[in-house]
């Protein structure tokens, strides 16, 4: 038989020394997450396909694993939890008990079918703060990552950004934010965002919002930690409304934001933030 | 830094649009080197399909690529630059008299199998390592789609052009990653080599 040694694709057992060592570094997360009153949730490994197909484009789609069970319903493997915590909370939750700070632990196995095989089962611990849309809530969970990445001696550098910018600009902006290229008939504020010498006060005309609440962060943070990226943007920013923000350590270590509209396509409509950490990527 | 240059057709306008831009690259290529170090710059030579997978994954951090392996890839890296070097085309051929759409070999599964989407056509498709065309020409399969420079190929075994597919055009590429952690350093390289690209323009008119 052919599979004698080789797994499916993407996944591998740990042994002992890796799991030791994966037990260490969860452990300590998790204390440091519990200091900060967060509060632990277990989601489902596998979930229906159907409630999430609204949220989730094609090419996302194909990066879970799916199947039919056995009523015939078309099911997937966990591949991202936030929509999965959306749709467990959403039915439940009072008013009176927000706003929720909550985290989950798990696997999430991706198959994204591309050549450059990044194609893995990850373990990940996220953390979300349910029900406060306000700038407080932004500062509070971008100093609780970067709290987490010298919780293992590392230095953290986030780079963050507002995607509510970008879509406030047109399709042609968006391309060539993406691509990161411009040509002569890219609108001057475009050029000026790729090219590093946009400002808030260039951006605060046609995004006043997202320019002031990245404008209070700037105030709060320490801009050596917390690096502003105007022309941070990428296709398929899914289902992040504002603030979007990545982690580094010595590598990519977590990404996150707030995605205010999520709750409200379960039933109940309240703001959040969020961000996941992959555990392979610490030590 | 580190740059990962295309081995093969584009390598020497690929180390020329860095020598103009002001950089030492390498010149000395007698031995089987693929690593060279010089002017603080780490220079490695791959094989031009895999540049967007060193630099998709952070092991370069920028290259250059063409369009047809960024494509084929799906490689996620910033695009910055386009240059007018090394263009061609991507072209749906088959022999004069070949039968209707059925097979199609190709050393790009993933472009051909969005083509076919895209069009609405319905064929199998073969993947091949190189010399696609003679696919055609021995009806291994009834079309090949294959990148078309001169048109030289195609000629010579007489076989004809049937769709564009894609225009192909090398890039600079740059990792996500390496630009939002260094912004300074990767907009000052594609500043370098975009000053150099406009000065070459200015020189070409009258």
């Amino acid at each position: 038989m052919a599979a004698r040694l080789r797994y499916p694709t993407g996944v591998r057992p740990l042994l002992i020394d890796e799991t030791a060592r994966r037990r260490r570094i969860e452990t300590r997360f998790i204390e440091a997450l519990e200091r900060a009153a967060f509060a632990e949730v277990v989601l489902p490994i596998i979930d229906y396909v159907e409630p999430y197909a609204a949220l989730v484009d094609r090419d996302a789609n194909r990066q879970s694993y799916r199947f039919v069970d056995r009523e015939g319903d078309l099911v997937a493997i966990r591949s991202d939890f936030t929509p999965m915590l959306a749709r467990a909370l959403a039915p439940a939750m009072r008013d009176d008990e927000l706003p929720l700070r909550l985290f989950y632990r798990g696997d999430v196995i991706r198959c994204e079918a591309s050549r450059l095989g990044v194609n893995r089962e990850l373990f990940q611990i996220g953390a979300e703060l349910v029900g406060d849309g306000s700038v407080e809530a932004d500062i509070e969970m971008l100093r609780l990552a970067a709290g987490l990445v010298r919780e293992f001696n590392g230095k953290p550098t986030i780079v963050y950004n507002d995607v509510s910018i970008a879509a406030a600009l047109g399709a042609s902006a968006r391309e060539a934010l993406v691509t990161k290229r411009v040509d002569p008939s890219t609108p001057l504020i475009v050029r000026k965002l790729i090219g590093g010498q946009a400002t808030l006060d260039d951006v605060a005309p046609f995004a006043p919002e997202a320019a002031a609440r990245l404008d209070a962060i700037g105030a709060a943070l320490d801009p050596e930690e917390f690096v502003l990226h105007l022309d941070d943007f990428e296709e398929g920013a899914g289902y992040y409304t504002g603030l979007r923000f990545r982690v580094y350590g010595k590598s990519l270590l977590a990404q996150g934001g707030r995605y205010d509209n999520l709750y409200a396509r379960f039933g109940t409509p309240a703001a959040a933030i969020g961000f996941t950490f992959t555990i392979e990527e610490l030590d | 830094m580190r740059i990962a240059i295309p081995k093969g057709r584009l390598q020497d306008r690929a180390l020329g649009v860095f020598a103009a831009a002001g950089f030492d690259v390498p010149d000395d290529f007698s031995s089987r080197k693929l690593v060279f170090n010089t002017g603080g710059v780490e220079w490695i030579f791959v094989k031009d399909c895999d540049v967007p997978v060193y630099v998709e994954h952070g092991a370069a951090d920028a290259g250059i690529a063409g369009l047809d392996q960024i494509l084929e890839h799906e490689c996620t890296a910033y695009q910055p630059l386009e240059f007018d070097f090394g263009r061609c085309r991507m072209m749906l051929i088959a022999a004069p008299g070949a039968p209707p759409l059925a097979t199609i070999a190709t050393k790009y599964p993933r472009i051909t199998r969005q083509y076919l989407d895209g069009r609405g056509l319905r064929a199998e498709i073969v993947p091949l390592g190189g010399s696609v065309e003679l696919a055609a020409v021995l009806s291994l399969t009834s079309h090949v789609i294959d990148l078309v420079e001169t048109g030289e190929t195609v000629r010579v075994h007489k076989l004809e052009m049937q769709d564009l597919v894609a225009e192909i055009s090398p890039r600079l590429i740059v990792g996500k990653n390496v630009y939002r952690t260094k912004p300074r350093e990767m907009r000052e390289l594609i500043a370098r080599i975009e000053d150099t690209k406009n000065a070459s323009l200015q020189s070409q008119l009258p």
